[in-house]
C-alpha cells in the first residue's frame, strides 16, 4: 500500500492576493508586431465578449510583455482568475486572423514564473 | 515508483483528408501535454446508404510519433467513430465498428437519446453544441448512462469559433449539469486546426464555466477520458480487460511479472468482469 503516497500534496491557503500568469499569443501566420497595449486590448475584448461590460472592467495588469516572442506576464487578483482565464481560452481570432493564447504557467508567486520545470534539462 | 498523475486526453480530433493538418494537430496536442488523442470519423446516417469509414492506420500518418511534453513518451493515437443518429436503426454495432477504438453516438431526438443512454453499445454520447438542445435532459436516462459507464461529451471548438455557438455550448452544458451533477462528463476539442486546440489546464478551467466543479472539470479531461478508453477496449473483448502496471523496482525478477500485475480498473469496470 506504500505506493499510494507517490506524491505529496501541500495546501497553502491565503498565500497571495494575486495570481500571476505567463501567457503566449500564437498567431496563424507567424509573428508580427503586437504591442503590449494591443495584447491587453485583445484580452479585454475577450473578457467583454464573454462577460460583458462588467467583465471588461476586471482589474488585471500586464507586468511585462516581450514583443519578440509575444509572451506576457499578467497579474490578476484571485477572484477574477477563472474569469480571465476562461475569457482568453475562448479567444479565437485577432484582427481576422486565427490565434490562440497558450497559458504556460500560473502561480500565486511571481518568482515561480522565472523558471519552468517542464523545460528543465537534467544532466 | 508508480506515479498516479493524471494523464490528459483529447478524444475528439476531426479527421481530415489533409495529412499535413492532421499531423500538425497531433503534434500541437503532444506539445500541449495531451498523452492520448483520438481521431474522429463521423458517420452521417441521414444519407440513403451510409458508408462506414475505414480508419486510417496511424503508422501511415507518422513514422515516429511526437513526444508528449513533460512525459518523454510518444503520444497515443486512437480511432473513433461518431454515429449521428436520427433513428434508432442508424446505430448498428456491426463488425465495422470494431475497427475503431471508441464508438460515439450523437442522438438528435429525445427517443434516441433515451435509447443511447440505456441500451446502445457506445462509449460516448455527444451533446449538441451547435444548436439549441431540442429536448430536456431527463434524470432517468442520464443516470442510466452514468451507471452503465457511458460518458457525455462536450466539445469546445464551436465555442471558440463563434459567439452564438458559445451561447449554445454553455446553455446546453449547464442544462446537462443540472441533471448529471458534473458526473460522467468529458470535455474534448473537436479541432479541425491546430490553433483551435487549447491546453488541458485551460480546458479544466473552462469546465468551471460549463457548470462543473473544479475537481470534476479536471476529471473531465483526465480520469473520465481514461475510463472511456478502457471501456472502449472492453467492448471488443468478451468480458473485460485487466490493466496491469509494473511494480516498483523492489519487486524481484521478471519471473513473477505475471502475478504481480494489479488491477487498476474503476469500480464500474470491475463489476462488468464478474458477469
Amino acid at each position: 500500500m506504500e505506493d499510494l503516497a507517490a506524491f505529496e500534496r501541500l495546501v497553502c491557503k491565503n498565500a497571495s492576493d494575486f495570481h500571476y500568469m505567463k501567457i503566449c499569443l500564437v498567431l496563424e501566420k507567424g509573428r508580427r508586431n503586437v504591442e503590449a497595449a494591443q495584447f491587453k486590448q485583445l484580452m479585454i475584448s475577450g473578457l467583454r465578449q464573454l462577460y460583458g461590460e462588467v467583465g471588461a472592467a476586471l482589474p488585471f495588469d500586464v507586468l511585462k510583455f516581450d514583443p519578440s516572442t509575444l509572451t506576457g506576464m499578467v497579474r490578476v487578483c484571485n477572484s477574477s482568475l477563472v474569469k480571465l482565464w476562461s475569457a482568453i481560452t475562448l479567444i479565437g481570432s485577432y484582427q481576422n486572423e486565427l490565434c490562440a493564447f497558450r497559458v504556460t504557467q500560473v502561480s500565486p508567486f511571481l518568482i515561480a514564473l522565472s523558471g519552468n520545470s517542464r523545460k528543465l534539462e537534467l544532466d | 515508483m508508480v506515479c498516479k498523475m493524471a494523464m490528459f486526453m483529447d478524444l475528439n480530433i476531426s479527421f481530415t483528408k489533409d495529412k499535413k493538418t492532421l499531423q500538425n494537430i497531433i503534434e500541437t496536442a503532444a506539445h500541449l501535454g495531451y498523452s492520448t488523442v483520438a481521431i474522429n470519423y463521423t458517420l452521417e446516417s441521414q444519407q440513403k446508404k451510409p458508408e462506414i469509414p475505414k480508419p486510417a492506420s496511424i503508422s501511415d500518418l507518422f513514422d515516429k510519433l511526437p513526444v508528449v511534453q513533460g512525459r518523454s513518451r510518444p503520444i497515443k493515437v486512437l480511432n473513433r467513430l461518431t454515429v449521428v443518429a436520427t433513428d434508432p436503426s442508424h446505430f448498428r454495432p456491426t463488425s465495422e465498428y470494431k475497427l475503431f477504438d471508441l464508438v460515439a453516438v450523437h442522438p438528435k431526438t429525445e427517443k434516441i437519446f433515451h435509447a443511447a443512454c440505456m441500451t446502445f453499445e457506445a462509449d460516448i454520447i455527444c451533446v449538441t453544441v451547435t444548436e439549441k438542445q431540442p429536448f430536456h435532459f431527463k434524470r432517468a436516462p442520464v443516470n442510466g448512462a452514468i451507471d452503465r459507464g457511458v460518458f457525455f461529451e462536450i466539445i469546445y471548438t464551436p465555442a471558440i469559433r463563434d459567439s452564438t455557438m458559445r451561447r449554445y455550448t454553455i446553455g446546453n452544458s449547464l442544462g446537462l449539469m443540472e441533471t448529471c451533477k458534473g458526473k460522467g462528463v468529458i470535455l474534448s476539442s473537436g479541432a479541425e486546426k491546430p490553433l483551435e486546440l487549447r491546453g488541458p489546464y485551460d480546458i479544466a478551467n473552462l469546465g468551471i464555466l460549463f457548470g462543473l466543479s473544479e475537481g470534476d472539470a479536471k476529471a473531465a479531461v483526465s480520469t473520465n477520458c481514461r475510463s472511456v478508453v478502457l471501456g472502449g477496449e472492453t467492448r471488443t473483448t468478451a468480458f473485460g480487460i485487466i490493466h496491469t502496471v509494473k511494480k516498483p523496482p523492489s519487486a524481484p525478477t521478471p519471473s513473477d511479472k505475471d502475478e504481480s500485475g494489479e488491477t487498476d480498473n474503476p469500480a464500474s469496470k470491475r463489476a462488468k468482469m464478474e458477469q
